[in-house]
């Protein structure tokens, strides 16, 4: 029997953990200097951080707007699969220099072949997540990438060895786990609900196959490049539309790029809530499907013992369970390294090399959650998970959906 | 589910193409889950799906069968898997489900169409035998290591890396880069030596690293090279 790279992967995770304290004590930090420094109010253009944006549609434009008002930020590309939107994005950079010294590109690689550029952003549809991320990092960017992060485990496991391999500064892409779920948050951190034994999010829904039929392809669309590494299809304008919607009329209705709402929301709510229980640098060893009155629903059991719940009946969104009558110590609530919110946590941690808020590993560890329940619901059983070897326990009909074969030329 | 129900949804599949309603074939995915556990169940249905390979069904029609044997697949289906490994069309599909079915019949497929593809049929077989950690694919990923097209050399690299045994990581150390494959044989050898120190062979990750070291590195490489060969003293 083959070892997969799957399989292979095993105890990566510690030596990657580990080797960050190994820098230190090599006089190198553990996330490699970015070129780009200043310290005056306004940096010279010279000193900002130079920044591109990939995937400029509507998450993509925003995170465009926010890195564009960055004072620490110089931008300098963008890049699009549809010419107009790359155009329209250009026009708002060179109209914020007042200059037209933005670059316009239609393939990713060969915005990252420029060694001028510090970071990049991401935002493309779900299945060229990981791609961009791992190609960024091998090219020496940093990287805020939006959530889900990613599409499958493998692709989470992967971005996360990237990243540590260079040093790198890479950031998911949710706001609202900092910002929509403070009170609970507080909450459990402060220590007053006493010991934490589970929390629930109510998410969904799932992404569901897609058979549209062909419609003409735009002139302005690069149909290969949209596709990149998902299975061929033709054209439609429902496949590819970027609307937050998932009922058939967005790619984020479709299992071949996105997990639907499950992740999109998912990566929200499932942030948040691991956020708010402190689970967030753990993933889970039991996937149990529960069917309580013909209802189904999932409850994935930590190591520490605490309880996350999806759509567990009765239980409202983030619904925390602590121990009644106990408290508990309170401990410091991570967040932002500085005040500005996500995007300038991530412009921050460039600078000072730490590691963000959303951290790879934390956010990918949340989307991770997504995937686990939907394998759950699809297979309609309950699963075992190794962390350590990023493997389903005794399952190997399980173990296939750990990852997807990429259309060519599109490699990990 | 009535047999009924899922007989419809096999024969749709002689007729079905783009635009079709998908969940016209839910009861085959319904049938899959629910013969969870029943061998016979699952070689009756997978005998079904390998027959539309070998009928003139349309592409999303196969389309729609390899993404359900990649799901229960066997070593039975690997042949007509196998076949369309060459169709320009069909050949990501194929190995959608072969990359993912443990026997080594799956990746005996995947070596033997190796050399009968060019380009970027190549490239798809070879990261698929880099995710399947295929050992039997070193000595002719090696080989393609010295390819003239650098995304063939490079995509190999990577494969070795996936691979990221001691024999990957010779392979790799022996490769001479090119203009083109420089960056990709540097990462696949940090692919490979993050491995051999997962898996306890320090001594050989160390090689590597120090292989590395004096091939004129990028910053980013020297980097991870020198924070690699650290972790490889470590006890």
């Amino acid at each position: 029997m083959m070892q997969s790279s799957d399989q292979k992967k095993t105890t990566r995770r510690d030596f990657l953990k580990t080797t960050g304290l190994t820098t230190v004590a090599l006089g190198f930090p553990t996330i490699i200097s970015s070129r780009a420094l200043g310290n005056a109010d306004v940096p010279a253009p010279s000193n900002r951080i130079v920044m591109a944006g990939i995937g400029l549609g509507n998450m993509g434009g925003g995170d465009l707007g926010n890195f564009l008002n960055n004072k620490d930020v110089q931008y300098v590309a963008v890049c699009d699969v549809r010419k107009h939107k790359r155009a329209e994005h250009k026009g708002r950079v060179d109209k914020q220099y007042n200059n037209g010294d933005c670059k316009e590109f239609g393939d990713f690689r060969e915005l990252m072949a420029r060694e001028d550029i510090d970071a990049v952003h991401i935002a493309t549809p779900d299945h060229w997540h990981a791609l961009m991320v791992i190609e960024a990092c091998r090219n020496g960017k940093d990287v805020y990438c939006q959530k889900p992060e990613s599409r499958t485990l493998r692709e989470g496991a992967l971005m996360v060895e990237t990243a540590r391999r260079y040093g790198r500064v890479v950031s998911g892409g949710s706001q609202r786990v900092f910002e929509d779920y403070r009170k609970i948050v507080n909450q459990c951190w402060s220590g007053e609900l006493g010991p934490i034994k589970s929390i629930n999010v109510n998410v969904g829904p799932m992404s569901q196959a897609c058979n549209l039929p062909p419609e003409n392809c735009p002139d302005d669309m690069d149909w290969e490049m949209w596709l990149g590494p998902a299975p061929w299809a033709p054209y439609n304008s429902k496949r590819c539309d970027g609307n937050f919607s998932c009922n058939g009329n967005s790619w984020r209705s479709y299992s071949d790029y996105s997990s639907g709402g499950m992740t999109d929301w998912g990566a929200h709510h499932f942030g948040g809530a691991t956020y708010a229980v402190d689970i967030r640098e753990l993933q889970p060893t039991d996937v149990t499907l529960v069917d309580e009155g013909g209802k189904k629903y999932v409850a994935l059991k930590y190591p520490n013992g605490v309880t996350l719940t999806h759509n567990r009946p009765g239980k409202g969104n983030l619904d925390v369970e602590g121990t009644p009558g106990e408290k508990r110590a309170p401990k410091p609530v991570p967040g932002y390294s500085v005040k500005g919110g996500i995007y300038a946590d991530f412009i921050n941690c460039v600078k000072t090399r730490e590691k963000p808020f959303r951290d790879i590993e934390l956010a990918v560890n949340s989307t991770a959650v997504s995937h686990f329940c939907v394998l759950a619901y699809t297979l309609n059983r309950s699963l075992k998970w190794d962390a350590a070897k990023q493997q389903f326990i005794g399952d190997e009909e399980a173990n296939r959906f750990l990852d997807r074969a990429r259309r060519e030329p599109w490699q990990l | 589910m009535m047999p009924e129900q899922l007989d419809k949804a096999f024969d749709t599949l002689k007729t079905y193409d783009w635009g079709v309603d998908p969940n016209v074939l839910k009861p085959i995915d319904e049938a899959i889950n629910a013969s969870h556990g029943d061998a016979a169940a699952r070689k009756n249905l997978e005998e079904r799906l390998i027959a539309v390979l070998k009928t003139e069904a349309s592409r999303a029609a196969k389309d729609a069968v390899c993404r359900a044997l990649k799901n229960i697949g066997t070593a039975a289906a690997v042949p007509a898997l196998a076949a369309l490994l060459t169709d320009d069309k069909l050949s990501h599909m194929a190995r959608y489900a072969l990359e993912r079915i443990q026997e080594p019949d799956a990746g005996q497929a995947l070596r033997t169409a190796l050399p009968k593809v060019a380009a970027k049929l190549k490239i798809g077989i070879i990261a698929s035998l880099g995710v399947r950690g295929e050992a039997t694919a070193i000595a002719p990923l090696q080989a393609l290591l010295a390819d003239g097209d650098a995304a063939i050399a490079s995509a190999a690299a990577h494969a070795l890396g996936s691979i990221g045994s001691l024999e990957a990581a010779k392979a790799l150390d022996a490769a001479k880069p090119g203009a083109g494959t420089k960056a990709a044989l540097a990462d696949a050898s940090l692919d490979c030596a993050e491995s051999l120190i997962a898996t306890g062979k320090k001594p050989a990750a160390k090689v590597t690293y120090e292989k590395l070291l004096t091939s004129n590195p990028s910053k980013l490489v020297l980097a991870a090279a020198t924070r690699g060969k650290e972790a490889c003293t470590e006890k």
